[in-house]
């Protein structure tokens, strides 16, 4: 599917709302597959797919990109971490390609242009940009909805927890 | 807030130079009333589990957040569930040749593996052979009641006398009159959960208090009485009262954590054969446990031609021991006792044990599932989140079908399982399309939104579908394998057709906005609900046991699990399998008292 015309104008105004915020790279983060410019590219894949909101904070604000590191550091099948470092390596081809910078150092405006022609055939992907955005929108959707602001903040899920007296619900009448 | 857990008895010492007056192989919802039964009318007991015993709570973790398991859920590295798309594209056995460490059914790929991990069998050490399949096996005590997904339903005169209604197959040797006062004993000693509809198709339990429904179920239940049609609550084999005369489970406090992974429940609400039948039973000091035990052999005197006992395989050192018993009760599954039956060829049974008629391993039937429908219910996008997944299942549509209308296409019916609302997981965002602001928001708004139902359909006992033992192949323990000969016929795919039809129309006419249907048929043995394998019937040249479950040509042998059953009916079969082991052990017990086994 795409962003509509209008959708994609007005994330496009509201990317550029922001300041140009360079992510600092994560020193405190004790990296156990990703290389730290591997890393900033899916920490910041990961946010413009799930960002934060006056509900809640986004998948950076969640760990997503640390959780799917540690995944993909002990991951069983050797393929799945090439396909990742090749999928990265795919966004900064895109990039090169669309603005001439490399992701991390293009202006949000220019991060969104390339995440929106990434996902331009989510239903049909064909370039491997294409086919890394479901690798990448999977795996946050698997780690942030899994996690504490996923469920608590985001969700505000009510259950997994003991009803000690009448169930919630209502009753067959 | 802590519940107080009883310690449950301890296996006893198993003397194998003793003859006990029965021998039960298996420990799941069979062997586990069949133990309950026969120690509680005096019979000493000895029951034989394949698996092992674990500290089950240790692995269920019904509570734990996702976020404070490692792998949120997922199993170690290297474990591997198989996939629908490997189960149709490739041959069993599904693990050879697979470079995992571990290789699971797949009840293993549902995000959760690591809490089923040490409870569903690995299919490297259980291979089995021809037809493809998807065999979900729990190698443990209580087996796959651990993980069951607790439906529990009765059967009918529209099932037990199937053949006097539409001609098909063949009736079963018992009526609902029969068997009733036995689904009676089952509700009352385990405790189910359910609503009142007076159905004659699906005949009501005697219920604890229901599950609630949500918003979206109850509109669908008032569009579907419209149409002469029932959803009910999920009727749920969990005691939502308590059962205090059991001090080993504690009643549902509606914590939902039985939905969110494959199954169990860490306080035993819901019914599991350890907590419900198994406990209990030990401490009658009639029964004695040996686990680890895998039974290959039912063994025959051969003065008498009866059963003597039984011959297993210790799991961890791989000897051979005889264990002697009077009586020899088989409730390993309907699979696994086709299977040891089978196995057990001597002189006077060159065909296996009580197979004269040839007919072991035939007739095999189960349910048919896949077809269904997701619809989004307008009303509640946007609703506040409400706690809609506190409770053992969601709902059930029983069967319309062939009751008092004719089918062109097909005989038998089908009934729908499903669910709707709030969940831990907002699953339809694997749906939504982009990403986000707009992605977040929608995921938000739809995440109770949506309700869906899938089919359960009755396959045909056929005596073309078939399980014989593999010539070659053999598992880890040295012993012959199974090996399938099975397919879905006309029938079932006609069936399935009508399913995805009719659950498109039932959304619609409740004005649920079909958002998908899906009309692909699941491989055989997706709804582990398989039968049939050793019937019963009047007559010894057309089945294998009588009503009591007791073997035509060997009268001190009996097979009480689900290989007994005639017809596989559309509803789900724990409960009726517990009903009939009851109704045929007390009349083992009976007889055995006589002198008469």
């Amino acid at each position: 599917m795409t962003l509509s015309r209008r959708e994609m104008l007005q994330a496009t105004a509201a990317a550029m709302a922001l300041p140009l915020v360079k992510v600092p790279l994560p020193v405190s983060q004790a990296l156990k597959f990703f290389t730290p410019a591997e890393f900033a590219v899916v920490d910041e894949l990961s946010d413009m797919i799930i960002p934060t909101d006056p509900q809640s904070g986004g998948a950076r604000a969640a760990g997503v990109a640390a959780f799917i590191d540690g995944r993909l550091a002990e991951s069983f099948e050797p393929e799945q971490p090439q396909r990742w470092r090749a999928g990265v390596k795919a966004v900064e081809d895109l990039s090169r390609e669309m603005s001439g910078t490399a992701f991390m150092e293009s202006t949000a405006e220019q991060r969104l242009a390339v995440l929106t022609r990434m996902a331009a055939a989510e239903s049909d992907p064909k370039t491997d940009a294409e086919k890394f955005f479901g690798e990448v929108k999977g795996a946050t959707i698997q780690a942030y909805y899994t996690s504490k602001i996923g469920i608590h903040d985001d969700q505000q899920y009510k259950g997994n927890v003991y009803q000690t007296g009448d169930y919630a619900g209502y009753d067959a009448t | 807030m802590t519940l107080i857990r009883f310690k449950a008895s301890q296996e006893q010492d198993v003397d194998l130079s003793r003859t006990y007056d029965a021998v039960v192989v298996g420990s799941g919802a069979a062997g586990g009333m069949a133990a309950h039964v026969l120690t509680s009318q005096g019979m000493k007991v000895l029951l034989l589990e394949a698996g092992k015993k674990i500290p089950i709570e240790q692995e269920l973790r019904s509570m734990e957040w996702p976020y404070d398991h490692p792998r949120r859920g997922d199993a170690p590295p290297g474990y591997h569930a198989i996939s629908f798309n490997e189960y149709n594209v490739r041959q069993p056995p599904y693990a050879k040749g697979s470079a995992f460490k571990h290789v699971f059914s797949y009840v293993g790929g549902w995000g959760s593996a690591d809490y089923v991990k040490n409870i569903l069998v690995d299919e490297k050490d259980h291979p089995y052979s021809g037809t493809k399949y998807a065999w979900v096996r729990a190698r443990l005590l209580g087996g796959k009641t651990n993980i069951w997904g607790r439906l529990a339903l009765r059967l009918s005169d529209y099932d037990f006398k199937g053949k006097t209604h539409d001609g098909y197959g063949e009736d079963w040797p018992i009526s609902y009159a029969d068997i009733q006062p036995y689904y009676d004993k089952v509700d009352l000693y385990l405790g189910i959960s359910g609503h009142k509809e007076n159905l004659p198709h699906l005949p009501d339990s005697l219920f604890q208090r229901p599950n609630k429904l949500t918003g979206s179920e109850v509109k669908l239940r008032k569009s579907l009485a419209t149409m002469g049609r029932t959803l009910t609550p999920y009727r749920a084999g969990v005691t939502t009262d308590g059962v205090k005369h059991n001090k080993y489970r504690s009643k549902c406090f509606g914590r939902g954590a039985c939905n969110r992974r494959a199954g169990g429940c860490d306080i035993h609400a819901a019914f599991d054969s350890p907590t419900g039948l198994i406990y209990p039973a030990m401490d009658t000091g009639n029964l004695t446990l040996r686990t680890n035990s895998i039974a290959h052999e039912v063994l025959v005197d051969p003065h008498t031609g009866k059963a003597r006992g039984i011959s297993f395989v210790d799991a961890q050192n791989h000897r051979t021991y005889e264990a002697k018993a009077k009586v020899v009760v088989l409730a390993a599954s309907t699979l696994e006792s086709a299977r040891l039956l089978q196995l057990s060829k001597s002189r006077q049974y060159p065909n296996g044990i009580g197979n004269s008629s040839g007919h072991v391993g035939h007739n095999f039937c189960e349910h048919v599932m896949g077809p269904g429908v997701t619809g989004l219910v307008k009303e509640m996008v946007g609703a506040p989140p409400t706690l809609d997944d506190g409770k053992p299942g969601g709902f059930y549509v029983p069967r319309f079908r062939n009751l008092q209308d004719k089918q062109p296409g097909f005989v038998r019916g089908y009934g729908f399982e499903g669910s709707s609302g709030f969940s831990i997981f907002p699953g339809s965002a694997w749906g939504t399309p982009g990403f986000g602001g707009q992605f977040k928001k929608s995921v938000r708004e739809h995440a109770g939104a949506f309700i869906s139902m899938g089919g359960f359909g009755e396959v045909l006992a056929r005596y073309e579908n078939y399980m014989d033992l593999d010539p070659e192949l053999k598992d880890a323990w040295g012993i012959p394998v199974l090996r399938f000969h099975y397919e879905f016929s006309d029938n079932e795919k006609k069936m399935c057709e009508d399913m995805a039809t009719t659950a498109r129309e039932m959304f619609e006419q409740a004005g649920v906005e079909v958002v998908g249907v899906d009309k692909n048929i699941l491989t055989e043995g997706w709804s582990i609900h398989e039968l049939g394998t050793a019937r019963m019937g009047t007559d010894p040249k057309t089945s294998v046991l009588n009503q009591f479950q007791q073997s035509h040509d060997v009268k001190n042998l009996f097979v009480v699990d689900g290989s007994s059953h005639v017809s596989a009916s559309c509803q789900n079969p724990t409960w009726t399998i517990m009903a009939l082991a009851w109704r045929s052990c007390e009349h083992l017990a009976d007889e055995f008292k006589r002198g008469n086994l």
